[in-house]
């Protein structure tokens, strides 16, 4: 029997299936693509930073408009969305990275645990010091691989002899799951490492002066899969004991390591929940597009 | 309720889906001919076309294959996510239910064959007296189900699962019935078992049907009404 | 896609085909074209430096070979140390010259009168009484013996024993005579005249006599010169380069800075030596053709270049290092000191030894600050009047001797010598500390 058969069962003229059939479903409650409010719940009980009425102006232009979100302690977050959406922008404005472009503004509410991060007592060396960072392209320095972990806890004193900071680059290593492939090479030079090790590398650095949030910008765009799941995996084991906000392109993966993701549009904050359910069942039909496949 | 019109960025990616859901379709509207040739050999009397019932169910298990393959290989290709994923495992889960039901009218022509080829003579008529309107109830539940799928059509579904609660309270008394035939003849056991499988059959269609139903309202509403009571699932399905 | 397009594809492949042939022959022969283009250029070029590099080595060549004259000098007591008591005072200034007579005599003992005597005293250098008296303080056992000794030709025979005198020209028409060729020849039979590498082109300074002409002073200047030069110019460019590209706020203030450093690399270098003249001399009172006023000037002229450069080497690390250090907590200055600065390094020093070796090429300003002098003695000091090597060139390219053209020539290699050796340093340096990242 054909198809054509069945549908005029069902009652349906012929014409009809083929449209009905490519038509999809959503159970969006936000149908308005107008409608920038954010949709979800943006408050989380044990928050670690907390950000309200957030803008930020690059020049005339205004790259984030009133974002408004809390980072819970210990979880995964993502953040993700189109290309120039401003969630880049947003995550850099956490660790103040954006004060190296001279005519970016911040304005509006920032709090890492009960201090604001744009108040003029804090110190951004402090401050990036407790939120670290990992960058989209593995960027170690042209050191030796034991230099590059060194470095944080060097320039900060945390520590006072030899010894101990040796144990510090040991341990920071393991934490970064890489010590067994670089136990041998400590005196290598950081950039002879494969781009995953590399990107370990990085967190290895970044996780060596005991930040309390890391911050990763696409961590994972310049890899291969394998490597990829690498970092997913320690991402997952660095929940543990660090805040992570993960900045990323690939929806997958934002739903791999993520407890809770945020959708960003054009500067706004469209949509922000748990991970499963932006994924299988998002609110705003601008998120619902964006994970479909049906934008613009 | 919200559809929506857009077509995904990916165009070949629509057309599988399309084509899936045409197939899940497909499959709908033969499992429904099944049941309505199997319960009409059985009114007829007629063995022959029972047989061909029980050997067009191959069809439907032919179809079932192919359907959880456009469905792994679509998992697989195009890894949906939101709608897509609820449209996905909803109609992947649709096709397991409407197998079944090709199943269940499979049976119903196995009885057919099995009460009229014996040697013994024909049940009487009060014996099937349940059986023409239960299959009226079951068929209106499956091409109900189907019209909402087709039409992504919460409404329908709710009044699909609705439905079911009638057909199991005729079950019931046709089964109560059954049973006093037996008790007021014990000649009437052999058929009245038949019969029984028959009712019980019909009874699972309307289950699977119901099962449908629920699935539509997921993949549309994107909340899991199963195994919740009819209140709940009628409040979640049509809250706005 | 529908069955029309489908079948218009092939023709259309067809079509581009026969399209892309017709203009293909053409392409070709114009990259050909180029290339010959190329080619010729650089065989050009290649022409001119290889015409350039052999007329000065073929005519500086020679220059690097003296002529010595063995003469048999008789240390005699009676003329030395007459009082005979080894007064070194006596010694010192005793009639060497006599002696040097003496021995050119017993070579040639028919020689008489007044003017063929003159003639055969004229074949031994004015400084052959000179080396005698080195000799002699130096060891006054020889007072009293005989010896063989090698002493300097005049320049005249010098420039005659290497062909550059035309045996057949008239008498009148050469700067040597009839019986001085004869008396050469006789010594050149004899093995008393022979060609020695001239160690005296590296050891003395600057001298009337050709073959008494040495580079040393001049070298000594040019490195008295650089040093000033690099001490100052480096320190100051790099710390310049290193605030304009990472401290400075971009506005009209820096903007302005940055137009001017661009435009002091195009000022002529003579500008520079008006201004040193006019400053460096006449209002903070330096001393004339000192190297340190030589160095304040070149200092200015290297600075741009090395600012441009620094800047440039900056530039060229890779944001990402910068922001690893940032995202570390490192502070600005740890940022470009630990990471940036290490990095650029190998194009700052590259950039500031090109600086340098244009610096040590450069004549016109020092012209203006005096070093242009004729200056005898090595300079042994930042303020000993001086001259560096470029401006000796200069200056030996003026005289009218046949052996100074000689001498020029060696010089301007001596000069290429050096600024090979720099760019071939900044080339292994670069190469050395060039990093990947």
């Amino acid at each position: 029997m054909s198809t054509t058969a069945i549908a005029t069962d069902l009652g349906l003229k012929p014409a009809a299936t083929a449209a009905t059939a490519s038509r999809s479903v959503s159970s969006v409650e936000v149908t308005d693509y107008d409608n920038r409010q954010t949709v979800g719940k943006i408050v989380v009980d044990n928050a670690k930073m907390i950000c309200r009425g957030v803008n930020v102006y690059y020049g005339e232009k205004q790259a984030i408009k009133n974002v408004s979100l809390d980072i819970g302690a210990n979880e995964v977050i993502a953040f993700i969305g189109p290309s120039g959406c401003g969630k880049s922008t947003f995550l850099r404005c956490l660790n103040r990275m954006n004060d190296t472009i001279t005519t970016c503004r911040v304005t509006g509410q920032i709090k890492l645990d009960d201090d604001d991060v744009y108040d003029k007592s804090i110190d951004v060396v402090q401050l990036r010091a407790r939120v670290g960072m990992v960058f989209q392209k593995p960027n170690p320095f042209p050191k030796s691989i034991y230099e590059n972990v060194a470095y944080g806890p060097r320039i900060h004193g945390m520590v006072n002899t030899k010894a101990e900071l040796d144990d510090l680059v040991r341990d920071s290593l393991e934490r970064a799951g890489l010590i067994k492939e670089v136990e041998k090479r400590l005196n290598e030079p950081g950039t002879s490492l494969s781009g995953g090790q590399q990107q370990r590398l990085c967190i290895a650095r970044a996780i060596a002066v005991h930040p309390e949030v890391i911050l990763m910008d696409e961590p994972c765009s310049a890899l291969d899969p394998i490597a990829t799941a690498k970092i997913e995996e320690l991402i997952d084991e660095l929940r543990e004991n660090y805040t992570i906000v993960i900045v990323t392109h690939s929806m997958q993966q934002a739903a791999r390591v993520s407890q809770r993701t945020a959708y960003f549009h054009l500067g706004d904050l469209i949509e922000i929940g748990e991970t499963d359910q932006i994924f299988t069942n998002p609110k705003h039909k601008l998120t619902e597009d964006y994970i479909t496949g049906r934008f613009g | 309720m919200a559809i929506s019109q857009d077509a995904h960025t990916v165009k070949q990616f629509d057309i599988q889906l399309a084509n899936f859901r045409n197939l899940v379709l497909e499959m709908g509207g033969l499992v429904e001919d099944q049941i309505k040739h199997a319960v009409q050999a059985l009114d007829d009397e007629d063995i022959t076309a029972s047989r061909e019932v029980i050997s067009r169910d191959q069809i439907i298990n032919g179809l079932h294959v192919k359907a959880d393959e456009d469905c792994v290989s679509l998992i697989a290709l195009r890894q949906p996510l939101g709608s897509d994923l609820r449209l996905i495992m909803s109609l992947s889960k649709i096709v397991t239910d409407l197998e079944r039901i090709g199943d269940e009218a499979e049976k119903i022509a196995r009885m057919t064959v099995k009460t009229y080829d014996a040697a013994s003579s024909p049940p009487s008529a009060k014996l099937l007296r349940d059986v023409a309107p239960m299959a009226r109830l079951a068929s209106k539940m499956l091409h109900g189900c189907l019209d909402a799928l087709a039409r992504l059509d919460v409404e329908k579904a709710v009044e699909v699962a609705q439905g079911d609660d009638e057909l199991d309270q005729e079950f019931q008394s046709a089964l109560r019935r059954l049973i006093t035939y037996m008790m007021e003849d014990p000649r009437n056991i052999g058929h009245a078992i038949n019969v029984i499988f028959i009712i019980k059959a019909l009874e699972r269609i309307g289950d699977h049907s119901k099962n449908i139903a629920e699935y539509i309202i997921y993949l549309v509403k994107g909340k899991d009404v199963r195994h919740v009571g009819m209140d709940t699932l009628v409040q979640d399905a049509l809250a706005q | 896609m529908s069955k029309p397009n489908a079948t218009a594809v092939p023709t259309a492949s067809r079509d581009i085909k026969t399209i892309v042939n017709a203009t293909l022959k053409r392409r070709h022969a114009a990259e050909r074209r180029f290339r010959w283009y190329g080619l010729l250029a650089i065989s050009l070029g290649l022409i001119f430096v290889l015409l350039m590099f052999g007329n000065i080595i073929g005519k500086g060549y020679p220059a690097f070979w003296q002529s010595y004259i063995q003469l048999p000098i008789k240390f005699d007591a009676a003329i030395l140390d007459p009082e005979g008591n080894r007064d070194p005072h006596a010694i010192e200034n005793a009639d060497y010259a006599a002696l040097v007579r003496t021995g050119l005599r017993a070579l040639f003992p028919n020689v008489e009168g007044r003017v063929e005597l003159r003639a055969l005293y004229a074949l031994s250098s004015s400084d052959a009484p000179l080396e005698l008296r080195q000799q002699v303080m130096a060891h006054p056992t020889l007072i009293g013996t005989e010896q063989e000794i090698w002493l300097l030709a005049s320049a005249t025979v010098d420039t005659f024993v290497k062909g550059n005198i035309d045996r057949q020209a008239e008498e009148d028409h050469r700067p040597i005579k009839d019986n001085q060729i004869g008396w050469i020849d006789q010594l050149q039979a004899t093995g008393k005249l022979k060609q020695r590498f001239n160690t005296i082109l590296f050891t003395s300074g600057d001298s009337r006599e050709p073959e008494q002409a040495g580079i040393r002073g001049a070298l000594m200047g040019s490195f008295y010169t650089l040093l000033v030069t690099f001490l100052l110019s480096f320190p100051v460019g790099v710390a310049t380069a290193v605030y304009l590209e990472e401290f400075a706020p971009k506005n009209r203030w820096t903007d302005l800075i940055e137009v001017n450093i661009n435009n002091l690399a195009a000022v002529p270098s003579i500008v520079f030596g008006l201004l040193g003249l006019a400053v460096f001399i006449n209002f903070f009172g330096l001393p004339r053709s000192a190297p340190l006023v030589g160095g304040l000037v070149l200092s200015l002229m290297t600075l741009p270049v090395i600012i441009i450069a620094g800047r440039a080497a900056l530039t060229s690390v890779p944001p990402s290092i910068r922001e690893a250090a940032l995202g570390m907590g490192a502070s600005k200055l740890q940022m470009v000191g630990h990471h940036v600065l290490p990095l650029a390094m190998p194009g700052m020093l590259t950039g500031s030894i090109i600086g340098m070796a244009r610096a040590l090429g450069e004549s016109a300003p020092l012209l203006m600050i005096g070093m242009v002098a004729f200056i005898v003695d090595v300079p042994k000091s930042f303020l000993d009047p001086s001259t560096v090597l470029p401006v000796q060139i200069y200056l030996w390219s003026d005289l009218p001797e046949r052996a100074f053209v000689e001498r020029t020539s060696a010089a301007i290699m001596v000069l290429l010598a050096f600024m090979i050796l720099m760019n071939g340093l900044a080339i292994i340096l670069r190469k050395r500390f060039e990093r990947r990242w």
